[in-house]
């Protein structure tokens, strides 16, 4: 069974890329566009991996990831988050809510790989 | 209706210079407030033109009042002078009238001899000689009468008594004639004697009189002089005394709000422009109080307006630089799973034109990024993420990133690092940031050469250098190159191209860590970029 990856990201076009980069070493991708759909997305389908944008609409990536991490029953989930251009304290405050690693955007799409991979092997 | 059309009509209301009317922009509710505090003044100005004297009044009234006072003092002295006028022409008076009092003793004594001898020696000659003492007596007693207007009554007395002196002289000069003798000498012992007697007595009393009026008169002119004296002094002690009061005053009026007035200005060319000053008087300095709290106001609110189109300017910049990074990154992302084949193995036309998309967009999202960087650090939104780093990681990271880059140009790249640093504490992400732009620029502007980056530990601190050996800076121009969007205009930089952004974030970078930076450099001689930051940073830096 191939594993799971519940991508949050609210841009189509990085959406877009991700699926084809996922597809592409045979991940399968649940799509989730904002931090609620995202916590509902988690509890229904549970993903191996959680790869998580901070800028969402609605409720947003801090929030999201505090909250998967206090469910005793999500907590196992592996999460990366991708923080916008960090300037102030985003890895700081990524790692406050709880997140297992985080990738800073632009990101490079092969590096990206590199780190998923070492929660998924 | 245009802001500058308005600044005008309001320049025509007040005729006062507007020094702000030339930004054409101030909000239209303070050129009304101003209005109106005009419309203020001019009231308190026409109700205070008599409660509230100005400065030139002020000092009219003090010089008047030290001319009023020389003054009073020169009539004081007059009038003193004229009363020792008049005493002095009293006992000259009193003097005469003791005279005239002696001569009609003299007289009187005269007379009496006169008639003696007439009865002595009873002749034409001695008869004659007592007759003729008789008009001496009244010519002299007229004098008397002359003089002595007061004491009339004693005087008519010695009248009366000198008619009956004369009445018995003339009788006895008329016995003496008709040779009655005997006659003669009974009423002179018995009439004469005694009237001489009686009219001795009352001169006597006349002239002790005069001498005591004399006398009572030169105490009384010797008080004068001595109540003049003390008035004279009093006057002079009162207008001491006054005058270093008014002075005193005069000066408080005017050397205090003038103190204060400098100091406010001192405080406002220093950029406070929230201090008020506090002048409580109602004159010209005031007035120029006010126009300086005026002026404050104006400038605070200036100061205000900027800084907030400063902030709006910022955070504009910041929206966007992240509205223009989203496409960027699906470009990126695009063109870089299209690099790794993951849509079928791209042609090598096709990789050329990919890795240029590539290059190009991670340019484009530089700039955009120092765009970022520096309106953050303007917005005041950049807080530096402090934690202990190693000074050798941090060199040797940035080595790796630029080493490529020396190599396309094949220029040296050599690092100085004194072995065993102790750990460091700052923002190691920002300065690794600073040393990146450093060097980047040293190697995009040295074509032949090396750069060189070098790590000295000094006292408590850290010197990063980078140097070049690329055509060095002008004098004139190291000034300028820390500032945003400033960079050396010439034929290189403009082959070079760039933003003239990176140094200005080094220099952020630099000050939010408490340090500075600074460029050795000669025209045709390399530069050299040095920054000092504390080695261990525990709280950052004001921003200023």
């Amino acid at each position: 069974m191939s594993k799971r990856v519940l991508v949050v990201e609210d841009q189509e076009d990085n959406r877009q890329i991700l699926r084809d980069l996922l597809a592409n070493v045979g991940y399968e991708m649940i799509e989730a566009q904002n931090g609620e759909e995202a916590l509902i997305a988690a509890k229904t389908q549970r993903p191996d991996l959680i790869l998580m944008d901070i800028q969402l609409p609605i409720l947003d990536g801090y929030e999201a990831t505090r909250r998967i991490k206090a469910q005793a029953d999500l907590r196992h989930i592996p999460i990366i988050v991708v923080t916008s251009y960090a300037l102030s304290g985003d890895e700081e405050k990524a790692r406050a809510a709880g997140c297992d690693a985080y990738v800073a955007k632009p990101y490079s799409a092969r590096k990206l790989l590199e780190t998923i991979n070492q929660y998924l092997t | 209706m245009d802001l500058t059309g308005a600044s005008s009509t309001r320049s025509d209301v007040s005729s006062e210079a507007d020094p702000t009317s030339f930004l054409g922009q101030r909000p239209l509710a303070a050129a009304t407030s101003r209005a109106t505090r005009y419309v203020a003044s001019m009231k308190g100005n026409l109700i205070g033109f008599k409660l509230r004297p100005s400065l030139r009044t002020k000092l009219l009234m003090a010089f008047l009042l030290f001319e009023v006072l020389l003054v009073s003092v020169g009539v004081i002295g007059l009038l003193a002078l004229r009363e020792a006028d008049q005493r002095a022409h009293q006992v000259v008076a009193l003097q005469h009238k003791i005279e005239a009092y002696r001569q009609m003793q003299h007289d009187t004594l005269r007379q009496l001899y006169g008639v003696s001898t007439a009865l002595e020696f009873p002749d034409e000659t001695t008869l004659a000689i007592a007759l003729r003492q008789i008009n001496q007596f009244g010519y002299d007693l007229d004098r008397v009468s002359f003089v002595a207007k007061d004491e009339v009554a004693l005087l008519n007395q010695v009248r009366e008594e000198y008619a009956r002196f004369i009445a018995v002289v003339s009788h006895i000069v008329d016995l003496v004639r008709n040779g009655r003798t005997a006659e003669a000498k009974q009423s002179e012992r018995s009439e004469l004697g005694p009237l001489a007697d009686k009219l001795e007595r009352l001169t006597n009393q006349l002239v002790n009189r005069a001498e005591a009026d004399m006398v009572a008169g030169i105490d009384v002119s010797k008080q004068t002089y001595s109540k003049s004296q003390l008035l004279v002094a009093a006057v002079a002690l009162a207008s001491l005394v006054l005058t270093l009061v008014l002075g005193h005053a005069i000066s408080r009026s005017v050397i205090n709000p003038v103190g204060v007035i400098h100091h406010g200005l001192n405080r406002l060319a220093a950029g406070d422009f929230s201090q008020r000053i506090e002048v409580p008087n109602h004159d010209e300095l005031g007035q120029l109080a006010a126009h300086v709290n005026s002026t404050a106001e104006e400038l605070q609110q200036l100061y205000r307006s900027l800084e907030e189109a400063s902030r709006h300017k910022s955070q504009f910049l910041a929206n966007m630089s992240h509205e223009l990074r989203t496409p960027l990154n699906a470009i990126l992302g695009f063109s870089e799973l299209m690099l790794d084949g993951i849509y079928g193995k791209p042609s090598e036309k096709m990789r050329s034109a990919l890795e240029r998309i590539q290059r190009n967009g991670r340019h484009l999202l530089g700039l955009i990024n120092d765009v970022l960087d520096l309106s953050k650090i303007e917005a005041g939104q950049l807080q530096l993420s402090l934690a202990d780093y190693s000074v050798e990681e941090l060199v040797n990271g940035l080595y790796i990133s630029v080493e490529s880059l020396a190599a396309e140009k094949n220029l040296g790249l050599k690092i100085v690092v004194p072995p065993g640093l102790p750990p460091a504490r700052g923002d190691e992400r920002r300065l690794a940031q600073a040393l990146f732009n450093l060097v980047g620029n040293a190697i995009k502007f040295t074509d032949a050469g090396e750069v060189r980056i070098e790590v000295e530990a000094k006292e408590n601190s850290l010197k990063f250098s980078v140097q070049d050996t690329g055509p060095g800076i002008d004098e004139a121009d190291q000034a300028k190159i820390f500032q945003e969007f400033q960079q050396v205009d010439n034929s290189i930089t403009k082959a070079k191209g760039g933003a003239g952004l990176g140094l200005a974030i080094v220099k952020r970078i630099v000050e939010m860590h408490g340090g500075r930076i600074w460029i050795e450099s000669r025209l045709g001689h390399g530069a050299t970029f040095s920054f000092l930051v504390p080695a261990r940073l525990e709280q950052q830096a004001m921003q200023t």
